[in-house]
């Protein structure tokens, strides 16, 4: 499978702003099962400074400077990607096993189980997730099978709802209240999963504009995306699961980065000097070429 | 205060009927265990000075020894010194105990050598976590615990401090077992906690025990400082760096501490918003422009010091600085060390010390098991009763809600059950560690000597050779009860100096480490646009209150003189239109009794300009000014308004005569406690400009129409020129003769056009950033000033021509804000990302 992709993103201010400097993660990062072609990601005005890094986690950071001052900027990430679909997981080792063979690994690496073992700022502990998540992950049951169980309770249990939520919702009022958005739903899930000694990432990244004849229209196809990687052992490695749409992160996922929570591969963040309101505009097409 | 206390050797003080509790006050001192009390426990040469000093101690308050501690605690606040529980609102006085914990100068530098050991280990295992992370991969330390600690900053690996040192200063907790045997309790790499109070401890104790502590020979601390800051000046990449205290802020739990310290090492205290990234060099930002910083002494968490590389929601970092770190600035103790400090780490420290230094740890840490092991997890299941169990990573865990250690033997059944589910699910979340048991001290409690439970903390720095060195003291906690693991000082717990000393004080004294004199400095480093700012604010709220003291005073006196007179009456009116408009009194008080009027302007915080609000707010704004500020400056803020009966007005003139004593002698103990360099300008700018400000407001509101003889005596009175005017014109006063006194001499002190010129001076001394011979801007709007007041004559001035003064003296000190202090910079935003679906 091939797609194009396309994120074109518009940030104006209603007062400019000096001194801005940017992180920006969209340049997907190296996936299994992706290959990216014709990548390219460029801005307008052109900033005074760019830097490409990769890490700390599973992620391409660009870091770009605007000297002067600021009122409006543009920003456009273009790549094609060929998508291998993985095998079916199965049931998996047991989930005791797999906590165990995560603390086994002599690696420190992003795609290592060791980073995403505990609490995160985002994706803190919550004792009421934990409680909520024990009954579908008991110890001796099949990582897969439960990881996915888990997922369907969250796509039951939760309303998705565009706006009830921001970046600034914490996962416990999301929990609390059952309704968010994928970003939510991806905090709940590591939550539970970490909090049973279960490697639990973060994934960013798209989901193809239309469905595939026949289907229906993925939620969430319009922006970006978020769902949850969870690493089944050294044999499966990581897996990823889609709690919003209830289903495996297969063929209609793409991936840009993974990291702890939403704050290691948010799309932007950055410091400037001024307090102006503002308003982003975002377009996102992923077409099957 | 020499006072020839040593004893003059055994037996001294002892007669017939035993020793005298006088002149030996350990004598009846009885631990329950006597090898396990550092006293009773010492060698006699050792032992032996504990008696003289504590005997010392008895003879200086003629036996009372509840008398000393209450001395020593003058001389601890005297010290201004303080300090806060996390969640405290107030700083408190730090708990020092008159008796020191004394250590012989050979069994500390045994000590000594198992903590050099230590830090090099430590040093190490960070390196190769921040480099190859062979640790890891060849599976001498598993990657969760390096993982499982909010420290481990994994955007720094690959990243090599300048000078190759990840530590320059390390701080360690230790505990003497009941056997003498000393044993590591904590590694502390990210804030030395307690160097600067074990330093305040020296020099208070000192000051209230005179000779004493030379008399037992204790060792001095000196050079340990010096040694710090040249060992991280060594590694600047400019050879007379500039250093920096980074601090996170007055509302951190040792704020005071570091304040303390920036000015005891000479360095400036700096925040976030001081500093700023350009081009990969770190910059303060100065009243004199950009000023490049070459080091930073590093009091902040890692997660918050640099937003773009770290937590993108801190407010409190410097965005880029880690680029800036890759770029040469030297940061010590560099970010991410951390990693080490986990209470899992010690569980590997004796293995990594073999497979590293090749060699077993000199001293050992409380033997640790960490439960991420599976055997490890089996003997802490097997002993749980003997242990101490923890969270590994200091964080609430399942069973451990608070993320506090607890014995194994305190667990309920149902603690326990629980307990062993959250192992059961995350076992690395844990770890045990055997129970240390403390020795005791003799600490002094209600007059008597007392065995205490005591922990204590070392201090190491690099010198500028790379070499470790021990403070030849430290700090001891010292507790009734309770758990002495905590940061600094639990609830309820005491500190007391560490000596360390040659007990041969007779023979030759141990060599001094040798010292390079420091370099000749007449500023304190520079000034950062923040401080000049704080200074400038403090200056102008002190003034105010100094004002509005005196508007009331008169207000008050003019009622004790005029009475109901018809023209007092009018002044009195005045007046309190006068003290409304300044904020002193509500809107509604018109109908109010001047004295009730008076006390509110007096006292009542309520109201923003009343003179207590106003020492409030100069009190909050010296409180930043920690650094920069003299003890006794520092004191006279902190006084308390004096006591007054409100509408006796005998009483209140009493305490308006105090409190203006009170805020001349304060301005004057500021000022004078500053060198005559640019924190002395900014200071005095803000009291000439707040003076000429309220000059102007007085004049306004005092005069318009016909002004009354009172009414002019009452101006008079405001800018203390009464008996000035009597020996100039002979006469009641007249509204031209002392509108030439208060607003067009330049020679009357107190008067309005003394105050631009003074600023003038003022700003003529301060660093131009114009390279084009140009005035800047406050100069040019205060010449502006002048001008205008020299043209003025005293017969025409009417209130549009006084308003029209101070809207240009409210420019001239907007223009003085916006060159100097941070304006355009300020305010940090963030941007906020929406892109999700």
């Amino acid at each position: 499978m091939i797609y194009s992709v396309r994120h074109a993103t518009r940030v104006t201010y209603s007062a400019p702003v000096v001194r801005a400097q940017f992180n920006l993660r969209l340049v997907p990062s190296i996936w299994k099962g992706q290959t990216i072609r014709k990548q390219h990601l460029g801005f307008k005005p052109v900033p005074d400074l760019r830097e490409d890094y990769y890490g700390p986690y599973c992620v391409n950071r660009t870091h770009i400077t605007f000297g002067g001052s600021l009122s409006q900027f543009e920003f456009l990430s273009e790549f094609e990607v060929e998508i291998e679909a993985l095998a079916d997981p199965g049931e998996g080792p047991a989930i005791a096993e797999v906590g165990a063979e995560a603390l086994e690994q002599r690696d420190l690496s992003p795609l290592s189980p060791a980073p995403y073992l505990f609490a995160s700022r985002i994706a803190g502990t919550d004792e009421e997730i934990d409680r909520w998540a024990s009954d579908h992950l008991p110890l001796d049951a099949g990582i897969a099978r439960s990881a996915s169980v888990l997922m369907g309770a969250i796509h039951r249990d939760f309303t998705y709802k565009p706006g009830s939520t921001d970046s600034a919702t914490s996962p416990s009022e999301a929990f609390s209240r059952r309704e968010g958005v994928c970003q939510d739903f991806a905090h709940v899930m590591i939550i539970a999963l970490r909090s049973h000694g279960i490697p639990a990432a973060y994934a960013s990244g798209y989901l193809r504009t239309l469905p595939p004849p026949g289907k229906p229209k993925l939620v969430g196809a319009d922006a970006m995306h978020a769902w949850v990687n969870v690493w089944c052992g050294k044999e499966l490695g990581w897996i990823g699961f889609d709690p919003t749409n209830n289903c495996l992160a297969r063929l209609d996922h793409i991936q840009i980065g993974m990291g702890r929570d939403y704050a290691d591969v948010a799309p932007i963040d950055g410091t400037f000097i001024g307090s102006a309101p503002q308003d982003m505009k975002t377009a996102v097409d992923v077409i099957e070429v | 205060m020499e006072q020839g206390l040593s004893p003059d050797g055994p037996g001294h003080g002892s007669d017939l009927f035993g020793p005298d509790p006088g002149s030996d006050p350990l004598a009846y001192y009885t631990p329950p265990d006597s090898e396990a009390d550092i006293f009773t426990g010492a060698a006699p040469e050792i032992a032996r000075q504990w008696r003289s000093f504590a005997s010392g101690l008895a003879g200086q308050c003629n036996c009372d020894l509840a008398s000393m501690q209450t001395y020593l605690d003058r001389h601890v606040e005297d010290l201004g010194l303080a300090f806060r529980h996390t969640g405290d609102e107030q700083e408190r006085a730090w708990p020092l105990n008159p008796m020191p914990v004394i250590i012989g100068s050979a069994e500390w530098q045994n000590i000594g050598q198992g903590l050099v050991q230590r830090a090099e280990l430590l040093e190490a295992v960070i390196a190769d976590l921040y480099g190859p992370q062979r640790l890891v991969s060849e599976g001498h330390l598993p990657a969760a615990v390096v993982s499982g600690s909010a420290h481990f900053g994994r955007r720094l690996v690959g990243m090599k401090p300048p000078g190759g040192h990840f530590l320059h200063v390390y701080a360690v907790d230790l505990a003497r077992g009941p056997k003498g045997e000393w044993r590591v309790l904590a590694d502390r790499v990210r804030l030395p906690t307690g160097i600067g109070y074990a330093l305040e401890n020296r020099l208070a104790l000192g000051r209230s025990t005179g000779g004493l502590l030379a008399s037992i020979g204790t060792r001095r601390q000196a050079g340990f400082f010096e040694a710090l800051r040249q060992g991280i000046a060594v590694n600047c990449e400019r050879a007379d760096p500039r250093m920096a205290l980074f601090t996170p802020g007055r509302f951190n739990q040792s704020y005071p501490e570091q304040a303390l310290l920036a000015r005891h090492l000479g360095i400036a205290l700096v925040e976030g918003r001081d500093l700023t990234v350009r081009e990969g060099k770190l910059f303060a930002r100065t009243i004199a422009g950009l000023k490049r910083i070459d080091a930073l002494w590093r009091w902040m968490g890692t997660r918050d010091i640099d937003p773009l590389n770290f937590d993108s929601r801190s407010q409190i970092g410097v965005p880029n600085l880690i680029d800036a770190a890759g770029k040469g600035l030297v940061i010590a103790n560099w970010p991410g060390v951390g990693v080490v400090e986990s209470r899992a780490m010690p569980a590997f420290l004796p293995r990594l010390a073999r497979s590293i230094l090749g060699e077993p740890l000199q001293l050992p840490n409380a033997a640790t098991w960490w439960c991420g092991g599976a055997k490890e997890r089996a003997f802490v299941r097997d002993n749980f009763e003997n242990l101490v169990i923890s969270s590994a990573f200091r964080q609430p865990v399942t069973g451990l809600a608070d993320g506090h250690s607890r014995p194994g033997s305190s667990f309920s059944n149902e603690e326990r059950a629980e307990l062993e589910r959250g192992m059961s699910m995350r076992p690395m979340d844990y770890t045990a560690q055997e129970v240390v048991s403390l020795s005791t001290t003799p600490a002094l409690a209600d007059g008597r000597f007392e065995p205490r439970g005591f922990t204590l903390r070392a201090f190491l720095a690099r010198n500028e050779n790379g070499e470790w060195v021990l403070l030849q003291g430290g700090f001891a906690r010292v507790s009734e009860t309770g758990d002495l693991r905590t940061s600094l000082m639990g609830y309820g717990d005491i500190s007391s100096d560490l000596c360390i000393i040659d007990p041969e004080v007779s023979g030759p004294q141990p060599a001094q480490p040798r010292l390079e004199p420091p370099q000749v400095r007449r500023e304190q480093g520079l000034l950062p646009s923040q401080a000049a700012d704080n200074l400038y604010w403090l200056g102008r709220y002190g003034e105010r209150a100094h004002q509005t003291v005196r508007i009331i005073r008169t207000l008050v006196e003019q009622v004790a003189v005029a009475g109901e007179g018809t023209g007092g009456i009018t002044a009195v009116t005045r007046l309190a239109n006068l003290l409304r408009s300044l904020g002193a009194a509500p809107k509604e008080s018109t109908k109010w009794q001047p004295t009730r009027l008076a006390a509110t302007a007096l006292s009542d915080t309520n109201q923003p300009g009343s003179v207590r609000a106003l020492g409030e707010q100069a009190s909050a704004i010296a409180l930043r000014l920690r650094d920069r500020l003299t003890r006794d400056s520092w004191r006279a803020i902190q006084r308390t308004m004096p006591r007054y009966t409100p509408g006796d007005l005998e009483s209140m003139t009493g305490a308006c005569d105090r409190l203006v004593e009170r805020f001349a002698a304060l301005s004057k103990l500021l000022s004078e406690g500053l060198s005559r360099g640019p924190s002395w300008s900014f200071l005095e700018m803000g009291i000439c400009l707040e003076r000429g400000s309220m000059i102007l407001q007085s004049a306004r509101i005092m005069v318009p129409g016909s002004a009354s003889a009172e009414d002019l005596s009452a101006l008079l009175d405001l800018v203390d020129g009464q008996s000035l005017y009597r020996s100039r014109y002979v006469s009641m006063p007249y509204i031209a003769p002392v509108f030439d006194m208060v607003l067009l001499d330049p020679a009357q002190p107190r008067g309005f056009a003394y105050q631009l010129v003074q600023i003038e001076e003022h700003l003529n001394g301060l660093p131009v950033l114009r390279d084009d011979g140009l005035p800047e801007t406050p100069v040019r709007l205060v010449r502006q000033l002048r001008a205008r007041v020299e043209g003025l004559d005293a017969a025409d001035i009417d209130s549009e021509a006084i308003d029209m003064l101070g809207q240009q003296l409210s420019r001239l000190s907007d223009a003085i804000s916006r060159r100097y202090f941070l304006q355009e910079d300020a305010p940090l935003s963030k941007g906020k990302a929406t892109l999700l679906g």
